[in-house]
């Protein structure tokens, strides 16, 4: 799936109508600005030929931008069909050409298709058109023509309606006072700001909230590592105690040895055997210290050699007969 | 012929002189310049002669003089709020809030969380001290500011410079010069704020309580803390992201012992760059028209009342804290100053008065517990303020 694709939803649909059988619009499809003026009900957005047609808007919901090029936009439930290649599929949608900078979608901005058939007149033109007075569903696919990216299901509209996206899968039928191509189906607003403003004009609620979310994520860090700490504490103690423990085991069986005399000398006459045993337990048992306290305990004193006049160098002087 | 020639040169000379004449700073200044670049001055004073945070206070100084050279709106592309001048695109990193997460990677390789890992009550102190934030927040909408501008004001009792940009170019960008300014300079000026107020809250034998030396912190737990502190912080306020995931980063770089060269990269050279753009780019933004203001005036005096604030909640917190602590286990409440996150400043406000108090009581390294929970705090602060308001 491209990258950021499923950002891409569709927005709202509008399906070209017109009244009472109007003459605004011919078979052809073309609307006359003159007509269209003349017919109130009628919400139309014109395209770039100003002529009104059809449309269905797509948005970029996500908040970086993406570009929609290379997807495609059908109505066409054979598209579907699962056992239909991609090259298959392709001959059943309309393609959104690459190259064009239009297509390239900011954040949380919108672009607008014109289903009149007519690929000729540019990017924004579908090969298809909206059926007036009749139900269908738009389909969204990737640029593999395979990953179906948005569907939406439009019942047969009233003429000058259109169906719009309110938010995620709630979708309304807005009248012609109520169509917003190119334009958020709902206006936004900074609610929070005027929230806040209205319901904790003292920042109270403000205070309490956010010192309460401060306080708990410094409080779970100080549990957290209060109860490492421990552990960690207790699992060097318990190390200091089992090495202690193996030293004292040791040294027990060296001097039973030593004692019995069963240990072997190799060469070396008893009593300087015993002397470096000795001296290896007293190291055992009080002449190591592997465990610093880490303070330095270094009192300066004063003494006439910490004298800071006695290590300066007197400053060489010119002697007078010079 | 030639007369006629060399008297229409002149005239030529003379318009062209005279034109270039209106493009001078000395055509287009105003008194509100002059003001501007005497702050400026004042500024570069203060850090060369008092040695109050030279390190921001010389390039905000210098980018207040540079911010406030006039000259003629010709397109030239010179002026900071031009597009695609060399100062405009030093802004972007102000403007869109790159510059504060860059600055938090190099305090998080430069810091040591030893002290807070070897006495993590002391993270509640850091937790207190966030009360400065909000005492402004709420003297800001007394005095008629949006919830927005409040929270962008409030900031300021963090005492974190990069914190307070990041928050109030997302929520408040239009007082973002006056903000940035006014929490660097309270900043440079917190050994003249706070010792007054830790006098007035504490006695001289609370002043002078010794506190028991740290344990040895081990290197698993270093290693740790950046993680799990990044995990614990980021799942409750995902919106402090940002900040606190290069905080984290640049910690975990310096504690995995693997990668010091990155940490050291982190710690000097990036940050010194950041630090540098920072503040000149910060400077740069208080140009006249924008900075002489009454809201500039409003922040100020906000500000102010946020440091008093956030130094005498993070005291009376200790006092508080020393009522349910056995005896033996006090703490000084000198240290509660350094809850606000002016590291390591405000530490060193607690060494030396505990110094004051008692020459023999070294309170440095118990006062850089608070001052880093501070900096979490504050940043954990500021991701709550956007995502209420936001």
């Amino acid at each position: 799936m491209a990258q950021g694709a499923h950002d891409f939803k569709l927005n709202e649909v509008f399906v070209l109508s017109c009244p009472k059988q109007c003459t605004a619009v011919d078979d052809s499809g073309y609307v006359s600005p003159a007509m269209a003026a003349a017919c109130p009900k009628a919400a139309f957005y014109v395209d770039e030929y100003g002529q009104p047609a059809s449309w269905i808007e797509i948005e970029n919901t996500s908040y970086s931008t993406h570009d929609i090029r290379n997807c495609f936009l059908t109505i066409n439930p054979a598209v579907l069909d699962k056992t239909m290649s991609a090259p298959e599929r392709e001959k059943l949608m309309s393609l959104i050409p690459a190259g064009d900078l239009r297509t390239s979608l900011a954040a949380k901005q919108r672009i607008t298709f014109f289903a009149d058939g007519h690929t000729n007149r540019g990017t924004l033109h579908l090969n298809f058109t909206l059926p007036a007075g009749e139900a269908f569903t738009v389909y969204l696919f990737d640029g593999n023509a395979v990953d179906l990216l948005d569907s939406v299901r439009v019942e047969a509209l009233p003429a000058g309606s259109s169906y719009a996206r309110i938010a995620d899968d709630e979708w309304h039928v807005c009248d012609t006072d109520n169509v917003t191509p190119n334009a958020p189906n709902v206006q936004y607003s900074n609610d929070k700001i005027k929230e806040f403003k209205e319901k904790d004009p003292h920042g109270i609620a403000m205070t309490l909230m956010c010192m309460g979310v401060v306080f708990s994520c410094l409080i779970l860090l100080f549990v957290f590592f209060h109860i490492f700490g421990w552990a960690m504490n207790r699992a060097a103690k318990l190390a200091r105690v089992r090495a202690i423990r193996a030293i004292h085991e040791k040294a027990e069986r060296v001097v039973e040895m030593a004692k019995q005399g069963t240990t072997e000398t190799k060469g070396i006459d008893m009593e300087t055997y015993t002397a470096v045993i000795g001296l290896a337990l007293h190291e055992y048992f009080g002449g190591t210290h592997d465990l610093e306290s880490g303070i330095l305990t270094i009192n300066q004193t004063q003494t006439t050699w910490a004298d800071k006049s006695h290590e300066l160098r007197v400053t060489p002087q010119i002697h007078p007969a010079n | 012929m030639m007369l006629l020639e060399s008297v229409s040169t002149m005239d030529f000379i003379g318009t062209k002189l005279v034109d270039f004449l209106t493009y001078t700073g000395f055509a287009n200044v105003e008194w509100a310049n002059i003001i501007m670049i005497a702050v400026g001055a004042f500024f570069i004073w203060l850090a060369i002669k008092k040695d109050f945070e030279p390190l921001l206070l010389i390039p905000i100084g210098l980018g207040i003089i540079l911010g406030n050279i006039p000259f003629k709106d010709a397109g030239l592309e010179i002026g900071l709020y031009e597009d695609n001048s060399v100062l405009n695109i030093f802004y972007q990193g102000v403007r869109l809030g790159w510059y504060p997460p860059l600055v938090f990677l190099g305090i998080g390789a430069m810091t040591d969380f030893s002290a807070l890992i070897a006495n993590p009550k002391l993270m509640l102190i850091g937790a207190a001290a966030q009360f400065g934030i909000f005492g402004a927040y709420m003297v800001a909408l007394a005095l008629g500011f949006e919830p927005n501008q409040a929270a962008g004001i409030a900031i300021i009792g963090g005492a974190d410079g990069p914190t307070a940009i990041f928050l109030s170019s997302k929520l408040s960008p239009n007082l973002m010069g006056a903000i940035a300014v006014c929490a660097y300079s309270y900043m440079a000026l917190v050994p003249v704020i706070q010792p007054g107020i830790m006098k007035l809250l504490t006695t001289k034998a609370q002043r002078q309580i010794k506190m028991k030396p740290a344990r040895q912190v081990s290197q698993t737990e270093k290693m740790l803390f950046p993680i799990v502190g990044l995990l614990i912080t980021t799942f409750i306020v995902p919106s402090g992201l940002p900040l606190l995931g290069m905080l984290f980063f640049g910690n975990l770089l310096k504690e995995s012992t693997k990668t010091t060269r990155l940490a050291k990269t982190a710690g000097s050279a990036l940050n010194d760059i950041v630090v540098m753009l920072l503040g000149l780019t910060v400077g740069c933004s208080t140009q006249a028209s924008e900075f002489l203001t009454w809201n500039t005036i409003f922040i100020f005096i906000i500000g102010a009342c946020a440091f008093v604030v956030a130094t005498a909640s993070g005291v009376i917190f200790v006092h508080i804290m020393n009522l349910f602590l056995p005896k033996g286990q006090k703490i000084n409440p000198l240290i509660g100053n350094a809850g606000v996150s002016a590291v390591p400043m405000a530490a060193r406000i607690s060494q030396n008065e505990g110094l004051k108090a008692d020459p023999h009581n070294y309170l440095l390294m118990h006062a850089m517990g608070p001052n880093v929970a501070g900096v979490i705090g504050s940043a954990v602060a500021a991701g709550v303020l956007l995502g209420f308001l936001s």
